[in-house]
């Protein structure tokens, strides 16, 4: 029962943002195969393959920072209203273990922006196979991964931030995050992260706890 | 009679600076507290200590027998906590509030929240965020009776509140808190809203406890007295016996423990010549700013 309340109260919290951010996310998609649907049409296929395998003119680009929009959003909604006026002591004095009722919010969270990640990447690669062989959809899934592997990590890491007590340490996690962000934006290049994948998703999922040190630190009293 | 809630050598700093040293205090099954002290003597700190959002430097708090700073579910369960500010979820409107907060206690009143909401002029789509402070108030309020928790701890419930639902606030407490022989650990800055709803108090000062007894015993033993001095420039040194002096040219207002001949023998001793000598009597207010100085 306990966890049907936590997550009730999660829902309320960022239910609009993420509706929001999952139709913004659809409409890109759709907006990216109609871009392709108007090259194939006005500028032929020849083109178009010419301009996606040889000028590195990748069609997907615009997608780049939704998903890291999304992860935003959806922690900002998530955990700025614990913050105001210390409202996560409310949370920290219901009757569950600490840690575990902060999981289990971080988890809701989590899993709201996967349901938006895998219908935009089923919307992505439906549209993809339409237009081109399974081949190039692949190799675009492949580049797109790390984007979504961002989202992640932002949301992840703005609970930390957002949860901090101090400044000075909000500051350094920002800039720390910044950097780390960094790693999973570089070019698209076709397929160019594919040895890399599998690194980043460790990465991330080393990243999806650390947000209990800092209300470790709210616990403390560290001001 | 058991301790609800007991502190042991408590020591806290922010910083280098120290807020309280070696603070001891207990609270008992069924009592009223109210924790008294002028701004910035570790008030707040002492309900976040007890609450478990802040670790002492030194010394521990129990409630219920458990260390605060690592209470157990079953225990939390057993504790209502009211925030200084009246604060909840103010995402929420009235009914989702009380939707969720009903999923965590099993012994969960409903009828207690909504015969207090219904006091209200509040529908129950209305959001908490666009509510009175007073209203807000009484929401808060309602989760706690709905929660029917052992304990009450509230930090500062008269904040943001106007006179009538600050005696709303008290009475339906008070009230049932006797009933239902609940313990409430409390404070709040207006010392007549303390003066109605406790049996017992704790007054604090920088570093140190200056009182824990009854309200009655302290006020019973409390005294103050008035007097006029002859000469304007008459020195009145401080004895172990005298608590505080406040003098305005050659009207004193004298505090303490002892008794009317007692002071006037000090007077009598030291040739301190004084006219129109009389004890005044004093609400808990007045003592309260009588025993830590207005300043």
């Amino acid at each position: 029962m306990m966890w049907k309340s936590v997550f009730y109260k999660e829902w309320l919290k960022i239910r609009w943002f993420w509706l929001g951010y999952t139709t913004m996310a659809i409409f890109v998609i759709l907006y990216l195969f109609l871009t392709v649907k108007h090259s194939f049409a006005f500028t032929g296929g020849k083109n178009t393959w010419n301009n996606i395998l040889f000028l590195g003119n990748q069609f997907f680009s615009p997608l780049k920072f939704v998903p890291l929009a999304g992860g935003l959003a959806v922690a900002l909604a998530q955990y700025f209203p614990e913050t105001v006026n210390k409202r996560i002591k409310l949370t920290l004095h219901l009757p569950i273990k600490d840690n575990k009722v902060l999981l289990l919010m971080h988890s809701f969270g989590g899993a709201c922006l996967m349901i938006s990640y895998i219908l935009t990447c089923g919307l992505f690669a439906g549209f993809g196979l339409v237009y081109f062989p399974v081949q190039i959809v692949t190799s675009c899934m492949i580049s797109i991964f790390p984007w979504f592997l961002a989202g992640l990590t932002g949301y992840f890491l703005i609970a930390l931030i957002v949860l901090e007590p101090n400044w000075k340490f909000r500051i350094y996690y920002s800039l720390i995050g910044g950097f780390f962000l960094s790693i999973y934006l570089k070019s698209p290049v076709l397929a160019g992260y594919s040895h890399a994948n599998s690194g980043l998703f460790i990465l991330t999922a080393l990243v999806s706890v650390v947000f209990l040190f800092s209300a470790y630190r709210f616990k403390k009293g560290e001001v | 009679m058991n301790n609800v809630i007991e502190c042991n050598d408590l020591t806290h700093f922010y910083g280098e600076k120290l807020v309280f040293e070696n603070l001891n205090f207990q609270v008992k099954e069924g009592s009223i507290l109210g924790l008294l002290g002028k701004n910035g003597t570790g008030k707040t700190t002492a309900f976040n200590i007890l609450n478990g959002f802040l670790q002492p430097r030194g010394g521990k708090c129990f409630i219920f027998g458990e260390d605060t700073q690592h209470l157990s579910p079953k225990t939390k369960a057993r504790i209502g906590f009211l925030i200084e500010g009246h604060i909840q979820y103010s995402f929420m409107n009235i009914h989702q509030i009380e939707k969720f907060y009903s999923g965590f206690y099993p012994n969960w009143k409903p009828a207690a929240y909504w015969e207090l909401i219904s006091k209200l002029n509040v529908s129950p789509g209305q959001k908490i965020s666009t509510m009175s402070c007073g209203q807000r108030s009484q929401v808060a309020l309602g989760l706690i009776l709905a929660q029917d928790p052992d304990l009450l701890i509230l930090d500062d419930f008269s904040m943001g509140l106007d006179p009538g639902y600050r005696r709303l606030f008290i009475d339906y407490l008070r009230e049932y808190a006797k009933a239902e022989n609940k313990t409430i650990f409390t404070t709040s800055h207006i010392i007549q809203d303390m003066e109605r709803l406790i049996d017992d108090l704790l007054i604090i000062d920088f570093n140190r406890v200056l009182v824990q007894s009854s309200v009655n015993e302290f006020l019973g033993n409390f005294r103050r007295y008035d007097f006029v001095l002859e000469n304007e420039e008459a020195d009145l040194k401080r004895k172990h016996f005298i608590l505080n002096i406040e003098r305005v040219k050659n009207k004193v207002e004298l505090y303490t423990y002892s008794t009317e001949s007692d002071v006037k023998k000090y007077l009598t001793d030291n040739k301190i010549l004084f006219s129109n000598f009389r004890q005044v009597n004093m609400g808990l207010e007045d003592a309260f700013i009588g025993l830590t100085g207005k300043y």
